[in-house]
């Protein structure tokens, strides 16, 4: 029966980001290779932001909010917007166009935050005689993670790799593209900081996820009109 | 979809590097016990063991079963059931029906209160606590004089016990009991197969006190002090026997260092050898006293001129009593006797005489002075117990804890039997001198009495669990040998009528477990929502044709990407 439900929380977790890559034509144009090497730079970026964190960063002794350390922890978190730079403009990929890559990318980003984050508490977790909600809700966490991958890729390549994007437009890319990097500190000050409950955190992730993926999905649009 | 991943062209290579990393991860991963569960608690098996070949006790140690608590519909089935029972709001006759008509359970689980851990603060509590001891006294007899096929543990209660009761009992109540399909408490105790103690030992502990050898006599008389110091109860991590025997090894203590005093001058020392011995296998008839008796040779045993054994010393008011097993008219008996009730009436005391024939060809001693008088020597027992107990009956059972002993009652006992030994020993029968007087260099040590009678409070003291050298029977040697000389151990086998079996005690896990229809559910709601994503991704991106024809006709799809 655990198993069982080892079973459908790794559905829940993993399920999208397969089903995602099935759906759209990212399978039809192979770009398994791009998600997997966005995937080695996430591990690379991880990497170096582990090592910032464990330079910069004191050991907490309790679980409270210190606004200096999250200051710092969110700086640190910049990092990955540079890794995801790095994925979208230096990698050499094969001949794909930039709506596939970086929905590619954001994929193979995600899936490889997935896995390292959510596999082994999984793993270990929801294997055992336990009931509790939190796998389930990590879960869900998972999949918020992916749109908001996704909508932070796809900003990316507005930024990046799209030159000729409507003037007006330019500091709202920005100031979307800074509010998805910090959603993560933003999501642990409302965990830490204000109390609140997996369930209304986790509700809140989907949501905000949901409308920044609106967003970027109406900016992307919109740059698209004029080179069409 | 695993496949169509690995056909990835070029990346297939990484992908299956990768998927050999994750497998090796999944396996270490694997290896890591899991012990997440909410809540662990401490609990502590009833005693299983073997009286002349036939079962008793809890005959089970493993538990892996629903949580389920009383009152249950009539007719249930609760052989896949661990029955929560607070013994505080226990109903005997239930229980008692429950298991004379040999109704299987999944397991039982008493709570015990807080209360008979510590002292209880309040006097109107006081009534209560003498209720929960008879009511705990009456379910441990029961206990331990059946076979029950089934786990059974005691805790203590605590909030987080306390928590998953209540909820259990909202479960109950909303519905039917706990099964693997409604969700509810996991109980696990995992633990390995309950083993026979292969040959348990007791320990006898002898120190000696010599006495003054004047000048024609060569061989001084003895008075030996005895006291049993090994317990017996329902659960044999929880016996730690303080009143029985726990009150008579601390008087003995005492007794030995207030004599030691006086026998370290040659002055004060007394023309008797003094005896002491802390002995094993108490609740066994006396097993470990007879033995100790066997080992001394005949000059020994016929210079005792009596024995004076002490049980239960710790919780009387204003009586105690002198059992004996010649007629109190015997001119040995009467000279104790009085001696004790002389120093008893100084005290404000009464001591009684009790009169008990034993009769030879019953297996059963009750008192420890009988196995002295069966090699005929005189012996008593001085005990508050009015009447012989039954054979496992007070023997420092779950409700014998500290918190029932009054220090004063035990101090009143160690003068009493001090005071009547000195007057002995140094011929002062009948004057009114006080040899240890309160507030003399002899007095009673307050602090030494209290500290040995919470150590003791402390040590569960079964014999069969108790190895050779246990770190109690250590500090008994050692605290025997600051006292008197030639102390020495004797380590015997319990004879062949009792046998015990070990994991006394063990943890239990509990866990609040989803039901399998939850799983059931959460799949299909998963499984919907993996189709209706796919089915949305398909149609935004592609359009609807594309989802249509992927249903008509799958292999085209693949055909087209190649």
């Amino acid at each position: 029966m655990t198993v069982f439900h080892f079973f459908n929380c790794a559905i829940l977790t993993f399920g999208p980001h397969a089903v995602y890559y099935s759906a759209t034509p990212l399978s039809e144009y192979d770009t398994i290779g791009t998600s997997v090497k966005a995937a080695i730079v996430y591990l690379g970026t991880t990497l170096v932001k582990l090592i910032c964190l464990a330079t910069f960063l004191k050991v907490p002794e309790n679980d409270s909010f210190d606004p200096y350390q999250e200051l710092l922890k969110a700086l640190i978190g910049f990092i990955d917007v540079a890794g995801l730079y790095f994925a979208l403009t230096q990698l050499i990929h094969r001949n794909i166009s930039q709506n596939h890559k970086f929905q590619a990318v954001g994929l193979g980003w995600a899936f490889a935050d997935s896995v390292l984050h959510r596999l082994a508490p999984l793993w270990v977790g929801a294997r055992g005689l336990e009931f509790t909600w939190e796998y389930i809700f990590q879960g869900i966490e998972a999949n918020a993670n992916l749109v908001l991958n996704l909508s932070l890729a796809a900003l990316g390549s507005l930024m990046w790799l799209r030159k000729n994007k409507p003037k007006t437009l330019i500091p709202i890319i920005y100031a979307c593209a800074g509010v998805l990097a910090t959603m993560p500190s933003i999501t642990s000050y409302l965990r830490r900081a204000l109390g609140w409950h997996p369930p209304k955190v986790v509700a809140f992730e989907l949501a905000s996820s949901l409308v920044m993926a609106f967003i970027s999905w109406q900016l992307f649009a919109a740059c698209q009109r004029p080179s069409i | 979809m695993a496949g169509r991943w690995r056909g990835g062209g070029g990346g297939g290579e990484v992908v299956g590097s990768i998927y050999s990393v994750l497998a090796l991860v999944l396996i270490l991963v694997a290896c890591v016990e899991l012990g997440d569960a909410a809540t662990a608690v401490d609990v502590y098996r009833l005693i299983q063991y073997d009286l002349s070949g036939a079962p008793y006790g809890s005959r089970l140690a493993g538990l892996n079963h629903h949580a389920g608590a009383a009152p249950f519909a009539p007719g249930a089935d609760l052989s896949r059931t661990v029955v929560i029972l607070p013994v505080r709001e226990l109903n005997l006759t239930f229980l008692q029906e429950y298991i004379t008509s040999k109704q299987p359970l999944g397991g039982l689980l008493l709570l015990l209160p807080q209360d008979i851990r510590h002292k209880s603060a309040g006097g109107n509590k006081s009534r209560n606590v003498g209720l929960l001891r008879s009511l705990l006294s009456e379910l441990e007899q029961l206990l331990i004089h059946v076979n029950l096929p089934y786990p059974v543990y005691f805790a203590y209660e605590d909030d987080k016990i306390n928590a998953v009761l209540a909820d259990v009992r909202r479960g109950d109540a909303t519905g039917q009991p706990a099964t693997a399909t409604t969700g509810g408490y996991k109980l696990v105790v995992s633990t390995p197969e309950p083993r026979k103690a292969s040959s348990p030992t007791i320990t006898n502990i002898q120190g000696w006190l010599p006495g003054l050898v004047g000048d024609g006599t060569t061989q001084l008389p003895t008075i030996a002090v005895v006291a049993s110091y090994d317990t017996f109860g329902a659960a044999p991590a929880l016996s730690v026997g303080s009143d029985s025997n726990g009150s008579g090894v601390v008087a003995l203590l005492e007794i030995a260092r207030l004599f030691s005093r006086l026998y370290s001058s040659p002055k004060t020392r007394g023309r008797y050898n003094l005896l002491f011995g802390l002995t094993s296998g108490g609740p066994y008839n006396y097993n470990g006293t007879m033995k100790w008796l066997r080992s001394f040779d005949q000059r020994l045993r016929e210079s005792i001129e009596y024995a004076v054994c002490l049980n239960s010393v710790g919780s009387w008011n204003n009586e105690l009593w002198l059992h004996v097993s010649k007629p109190p008219e015997n001119v040995y008996i009467k000279q104790v006797y009085e001696s004790f009730s002389e120093v008893a009436n100084e005290l404000g005391v009464t001591v009684g005489i009790k009169h008990k024939k034993i009769n030879i060809s019953n297996p059963r001693v009750a008192w420890e002075h009988e196995q002295f008088s069966r090699v005929r020597v005189t012996a008593v027992t001085l005990s508050e117990l009015s009447v012989a107990p039954e054979l496992l009956q007070s023997t420092g059972g779950l409700y014998d804890t500290r918190h029932i002993v009054d220090e004063t009652a035990i101090h009143r006992s160690i003068k009493l039997v001090a005071e009547s030994l000195a007057r002995h020993i140094y011929g002062c029968e009948g004057k009114n001198i006080q040899i240890f007087a309160d507030n003399s260099s002899l007095a009673v040590n307050p602090s030494y009495v209290k500290s040995w009678l919470d150590l003791l409070s402390r040590t569960p003291r079964v014999a069969p669990f108790l190895s050779k050298n246990d770190p109690i029977i250590s500090a008994l040697k050692k605290e025997l040998s600051d006292h008197t000389d030639e102390v020495h151990l004797q380590h015997e086998s319990i004879d062949g009528m009792f046998s015990f079996y070990d994991s006394t005690q063990a943890t239990l896990n509990i866990y609040q477990v989803a039901s399998v229809t939850f799983d059931l559910l959460l799949l299909l709601a998963l499984g919907s929502y993996l189709i209706l994503l796919f089915s949305f991704l398909v149609i935004t991106t592609r359009g609807l044709d594309d989802l249509i024809n992927m249903f008509r006709r799958p292999p085209s799809r693949k055909a087209k990407a190649a």
